[in-house]
């Protein structure tokens, strides 16, 4: 789990200008469904598989991908890219 | 590109993952619950400035892009 704080490092290094987001209570990753088991060595350990979800403005999904595709990132901006456009027409 | 992205949020979370150890993978653990069409749940997580994000935050203002990351500071 990365805190806060090593999110800020790591903002600062990459100098990225959105937010970097924690979730301590894996919360968020129960309610999507994406916190999984490992069994490593006889016991069980949690954390995220990888995803890629788009949410339109409405909080409506648009795209979702999950594991080794969603460590490209081009599909889902390119997903971002044709809804602002869709948006922009109306 | 900025507008069009509105809000890119990057969860960083979770330790290393060795390649390897995804094969462990339990099935019985769920698939991503969600699908395409439905409402997102609601979240409040922390950013690295220490300040609550909320999804509904961006709700009428801005499209969301969530890329969800095990361990950001990893190439992996």
């Amino acid at each position: 789990m990365d805190s806060p704080a090593a999110n800020a490092a790591f903002a600062k290094q990459i100098n990225v200008k959105f937010p970097l987001l924690s979730d301590m209570n894996k919360k968020m990753m129960k309610d999507y469904g994406i916190l999984k088991g490992y069994d490593v060595q006889n016991e069980t350990y949690q954390w995220a598989q990888r995803a890629n979800i788009v949410i339109d403005k409405n909080g409506i999904i648009q795209h979702i991908e999950e594991g080794d595709s969603a460590v490209d990132p081009n599909t889902a901006m390119s997903v971002c890219t044709d809804l602002h456009k869709k948006q922009a027409a109306k | 590109m900025k507008r069009v992205l509105a809000a890119c949020l990057v969860f960083a979370m979770a330790p290393a993952l060795p390649s390897a150890l995804a094969q462990n993978q339990k099935p019985d653990v769920a698939k991503l619950s969600l699908k395409v069409g439905d409402a997102a749940p609601d979240f409040t997580l922390l950013s690295d400035q220490w300040k609550t994000v909320k999804l509904s935050d961006y709700h009428g203002k801005k499209n969301v892009f969530l890329a969800i990351y095990v361990l950001a500071f990893t190439g992996g």
